[in-house]
């Protein structure tokens, strides 16, 4: 069974089609990372998923059930764009509100446990419009996580964290998972994402155009040899008698042979024709490099 | 693997809904300041009132006089007795007394309760409270049961008020033609009539959703047709039988019209 199943899932606001028979399976257990462009559909997916507002056609199932039912939409925990908390409130009391709204047991206590998951105990007697934007994210967070929820849905919770802000939410997405919980987490830092997803889908004008594993990903994602020399240029040009695949990254400080053996070989074949290498290493590219080149292709056919 | 998920039934939804509208309502700093407003207002009116007894005032373009009619009794600012409203109405008169009265409460009540219901859509938390929450009749019942408290305990401070206006403006307490049984019935048509006006105002709330501004103006446009009814319906010499008519027709009333705002959140989107 899989935590969300959406097929042919279609909304149209007026004239425009913000999704246009979109498909996605989110499996039990995994951390779903949803990505795509500005504007390609992934805030209405996922409002959809929380019933704020209506499809216009397709089939939503939560757990195996509608997403319209009652007992399975409790049991989701959700943060799409701000998190929604009483600006006059303070951190604790949105929090104690929201654990009453979920008629939770022991209210305090579940309260803390979430406050401490998120390191903002010390916060809590904040009125939450005097938070920063990375606390209220944090909050938005605690507050998605009250009870629970057999699915987290969360839109763009890394907007506004730090460093150790992003380093907590990692930790928080992998605990909960190991608990049962499932998550699909939008973002467009790619780079955070692909440090705890499991599984990935790409949207792209309201159309799912690729779902994979991270493991299909890494092994979708070519591996090369970047190196650095003194003449960029003529090592690029000796390089290309004898590897068909040679370009410059996108920032033009390294040269990336992607059809050579190790990097020995490269080391061995520029010293031959008199090149000294400066720096060597291999590497692979990475979630957001797949996503450019996969998005240059789309835009290109 | 079978997920099993805990019965999330409409007794369940609907407590956990009302603990949370309590807790926010008695929480809101605007609550207090609508009690005070409630408790302040008929002193206030009793008070300036009684002082400005029988001035004249003239209007320097026509040379016409205009004699400052007071209160006679503190009851006037609860309400008139039938008979007292149609001799007023031959008269063709508009005093004071028949406008600045409880009945203005209804317009503050409006205000309450598009701040109180707008506040959960311009703050976000609609989202959290209906993503669990796939049913929204619970919400409805939750909001109108709450604001219907809530205009209760503002009529009642009224009524208090009036007490201490009537007492500090030196007003006679004297019930005429009137039993002290006739004006609890009075007040508590009132209270029972306070549904009916909740209902408009949740119903108006749920259509503005974040505009504030639209919610005061539909609950106030929409109350102000059913304004002209209070006094007919809720006289100061009322009866069991005005108090039952309130009751099960603000009650039915408010059904209706919660049906309505049920719908109204069905078919719309949230954010």
């Amino acid at each position: 069974m899989n935590a969300i199943e959406i097929k042919n899932l279609t909304k149209n606001y007026g004239e425009k089609q913000a999704l246009s028979g979109l498909n996605m399976t989110v499996p039990v257990g995994s951390i779903y990372g949803f990505i795509g462009e500005n504007g390609s559909g992934k805030s209405t997916t996922e409002k959809i998923i929380c019933g704020l507002i209506h499809k216009t056609s397709g089939d939503v199932k939560i757990y195996g059930k509608p997403h319209t039912d009652i007992d399975t939409r409790a049991s989701v925990g959700v943060l799409i764009e701000e998190p929604g908390c009483y600006k006059n409130y303070s951190v604790w009391n949105n929090l104690m509100l929201q654990a009453t709204n979920l008629r939770l047991k022991n209210k305090a206590d579940e309260v803390r446990k979430v406050l401490q998951l998120v390191r903002m105990e010390g916060a809590a007697g904040n009125k939450f419009k005097n938070c920063s934007l990375g606390m209220k994210q944090r909050i938005g967070i605690a507050m998605a996580l009250l009870g629970n929820p057999k699915l987290l849905v969360l839109d763009e919770p890394i907007n506004g964290l730090d460093a150790d802000g992003m380093r907590i939410m990692r930790e928080v997405l992998k605990d909960v998972t190991k608990n049962g919980c499932t998550v699909l987490v939008s973002s467009h830092i790619l780079g955070e994402l692909e440090k705890v997803a499991t599984h990935y889908g790409i949207i792209r004008h309201g159309k799912m155009i690729c779902e994979m594993t991270a493991e299909e990903l890494e092994n979708s994602c070519p591996t090369f040899v970047a190196l650095q020399t003194k003449d960029m240029k003529k090592t690029k040009e000796v390089l290309k008698d004898k590897f068909k695949r040679v370009e410059e990254d996108e920032q033009k400080e390294y040269l990336r042979v992607y059809d050579a053996e190790n990097p020995e070989q490269v080391v061995k074949y520029l010293y031959d024709n008199k090149i000294i290498v400066n720096e060597i290493r291999t590497d692979k590219i990475g979630l957001e490099e797949y996503y450019i080149n996969l998005m240059n292709d789309k835009e290109a056919k | 693997m079978e997920m099993k998920f805990e019965k999330n039934t409409f007794r369940k939804r609907l407590s956990s809904m009302l603990a949370v509208d309590f807790k926010r309502a008695f929480t809101m700093p605007l609550f207090y300041i609508m009690m005070a407003i409630s408790l302040v207002i008929p002193i206030l009116i009793l008070v300036m009132v009684t002082m400005m007894d029988g001035s004249v005032s003239v209007n320097p373009q026509t040379g016409v006089e205009t004699v400052m009619e007071g209160f006679d009794s503190v009851w006037q600012i609860i309400g008139t007795s039938t008979a007292d409203a149609s001799a007023a109405g031959t008269a063709g008169g508009m005093s004071i007394t028949s406008m600045c009265n409880i009945n203005m409460m209804y317009f503050a009540i409006a205000v309450f309760v598009a701040m109180f219901v707008s506040e959960d859509f311009r703050s976000g938390y609609a989202k959290n409270l209906f993503t669990v929450r796939e049913k929204k009749n619970d919400y409805v019942i939750s909001k109108i049961a709450i604001s219907f408290v809530v205009g209760a305990l503002m009529l009642i401070m009224f009524f208090i008020g009036s007490m201490i206006g009537g007492k500090v403006a030196g007003l006679p307490f004297d019930l005429g033609s009137v039993t002290a049984g006739n004006v609890v019935m009075s007040i508590l048509s009132k209270i029972f009539l306070v549904s009916i006006f909740v209902s408009i105002f949740v119903l108006a709330s749920v259509i503005a959703k974040q505009k504030l501004w639209l919610s005061i103006l539909l609950s106030l446009g929409i109350g102000m047709l059913f304004f002209t009814m209070v006094p007919i319906i809720t006289p100061l010499n009322a009866t069991i039988v005005n108090a039952l008519l309130c009751l099960i027709g603000g009650g039915m009333f408010s059904a209706g019209i919660g049906v309505g705002a049920y719908f109204v959140l069905k078919k719309t989107n949230i954010v």
